[in-house]
């Protein structure tokens, strides 16, 4: 029997990891101003209120602004062996929140306002044997 | 109940660049540099402050102690590229609540080449992911903003232009070499839009400054500047999206760290933007310097790009930016950053800048901005 899998960071995703076309990434909705937090964090960073709702965001989005990564990641980089410039970027999704995230659309196609969609991914496998679960936006077409 | 005003009596430097020296060695000339320029004994400080962020715990008294060892208070500040800022303000705090009449504030870094080490910035998961190079967040800014208000990268490359023609003349700067338009845009792209010579590179320096209440200053017959403001802030919430930050708000629009922090200041100092001679402020890459503009209030939103065309923000023009060179061409050893502006600034209030001296300069204006939405502003009044 294989190790479960682990999300790369505690309460980032919603939905089983053993089945990634069912993974969402989650979002916490702040019960007194409404703000939506990505992740599951203690406390809403807009107004400090510890009442938080558990809500799954969008796995559609559209791309705000981006950038393009043209050297190897310093420090503990998990991505591949063999570097290759990728893009990253910050996605609005559903018009409240914008998740800071790699593109894997060819970097010299990307534009700021194209349609993008949730991929999540195993980058790694730990110590233990446990897939480690991370994600990234790839293009959806219009 | 009347704050005195703390005045700088000396301020001096080490040069910003790479050397086959301690870290300890380096912080010390530069704090032995403003002693002697204020005509002071290490051993009359009454309190020592050392801003720093990549160095082992007590760097401070591990630097000092090399001027001798005394019984004071000695503390290392940490607030990533505002430690300067923020240890400069607790050396004023210290003064204006009467604890202590002098004090040196010393910044100092030692780094390695190349990005900076992501673990001190970013958490784990995001460096494993790859979200972790610092630029790239700065470069993010600069390509919505190109979107939304047509900002070229020939006018990106023109604020490079600009900070490395100034640096010629600063023997305190690291490059001190000028290169064309043209040498800019065809230099490597690090993170689109920005290229290899429109960012400022990580390195070693240091520099310090002596500061006194108004009596002391008068006591030992001191010529002063005087701190006219310094203020500290983190961004609020989603009101910047530089590093670690993992998300943003689509709806919330906050004022930024830069707007929030000279607001305060601005009001401290009983002045405003018209007021300011000359700035010196944190071009960690050249479209920063644009977005600045702006936020500093030197032009409207969305004219940053149009105001480096215009030729204001030059020497010789109606208020300069960046007389020394900017981090561009010193490089930038985080916890020396702040306070090298202040030492650039002491000396243009003081009229002995030679070739990058702003004319009649009375007022000046330091900024810095990093990881975290740290910023700090200093105004100085002659």
């Amino acid at each position: 029997m294989t190790a479960p899998r682990i999300a790369i960071k505690e309460g980032l995703f919603a939905g089983p990891l053993e089945r990634l076309d069912e993974v969402h990434l989650a979002g916490s909705r702040c019960d007194a101003c409404g703000e939506m937090s990505l992740g599951a964090p203690n406390a809403c960073s807009n107004c400090g209120a510890d009442r938080l709702a558990a809500a799954a965001l969008g796995d559609r989005g559209t791309l705000y602004t981006y950038t393009i990564v043209r050297h190897r990641p310093p420090g503990n980089y998990q991505g591949p062996a063999e570097f290759k410039p990728f893009g990253l970027g910050l996605v609005e999704i559903d018009g409240v929140i914008r998740v800071m995230a790699p593109l894997l659309p060819d970097p010299e196609k990307l534009h700021i306002g194209m349609s993008v969609k949730f991929h999540p991914y195993v980058l790694r496998t730990n110590e233990g044997g446990q897939d480690v679960v991370a994600f990234a936006y790839d293009a959806a077409g219009e | 109940m009347t704050v005195a005003d703390v005045y700088i009596i000396g301020a001096g430097m080490h040069p910003f660049g790479r050397f086959e020296k301690s870290y300890e060695q380096i912080g010390a000339e530069a704090a032995a540099a403003a002693l002697k320029h204020a005509g002071v004994a290490w051993r009359d400080i009454q309190s020592a402050f050392m801003a720093r962020m990549y160095l082992p715990a007590t760097s401070g008294p591990r630097i000092l102690r090399k001027l001798g060892s005394t019984d004071i208070s000695i503390i290392d500040v940490e607030a990533a590229c505002a430690s300067g800022g923020a240890a400069l303000r607790q050396a004023v705090l210290a003064i204006k609540s009467g604890d202590v009449d002098l004090a040196l504030v010393c910044g100092v870094e030692k780094m390695p080449r190349g990005f900076m080490d992501p673990a001190m910035i970013y958490s784990p998961w995001q460096v494993e992911m790859g979200i972790s190079q610092n630029p790239s967040y700065w470069a993010m800014r600069a390509m919505r903003h190109m979107h939304e208000y047509g900002t070229t990268e020939e006018q990106i490359a023109r604020v490079a232009y600009k900070n490395h023609k100034n640096s010629v003349h600063n023997p305190y700067a690291m490059y001190q070499k000028e290169f064309s338009i043209e040498q800019i845009l065809n230099s490597t792209l690090v993170c689109d839009p920005i290229r290899l010579l429109e960012i400022c590179a990580p390195n070693d320096g240091a520099a310090a400054v002596v500061v006194a209440s108004e009596r002391k200053m008068r006591q030992l017959g001191a010529d002063g500047v005087r701190i006219a403001a310094i203020s500290h802030s983190i961004s609020r919430y989603s009101s910047d999206f530089r590093c670690p930050a993992e998300s943003m708000s689509a709806t919330v629009d906050n004022l930024g760290p830069t707007a929030v922090t000279a607001q305060r200041a601005f009001e401290a100092a009983g002045l405003g933007v018209d007021d300011i001679d000359c700035f010196e402020v944190q071009d960690t890459d050249a479209f920063c310097e644009i977005e600045l503009y702006e936020e500093l209030g030197l032009c409207a939103i969305g004219e940053g790009g149009r105001l480096i065309n215009s030729g204001e923000v030059e020497i010789g023009g109606r208020r300069p930016v960046n007389m020394s060179g900017g981090l561009i061409s010193k490089g930038e050893p985080v916890g020396a950053s702040h306070l090298g502006q202040v030492v650039e600034l002491v000396e243009q209030l003081r009229g002995t800048c030679g070739v990058r001296q702003v004319e009649g300069a009375r007022v000046a204006l330091a900024h810095v901005l990093g990881a975290g939405g740290n910023c700090a502003i200093t105004i100085l009044q002659r």
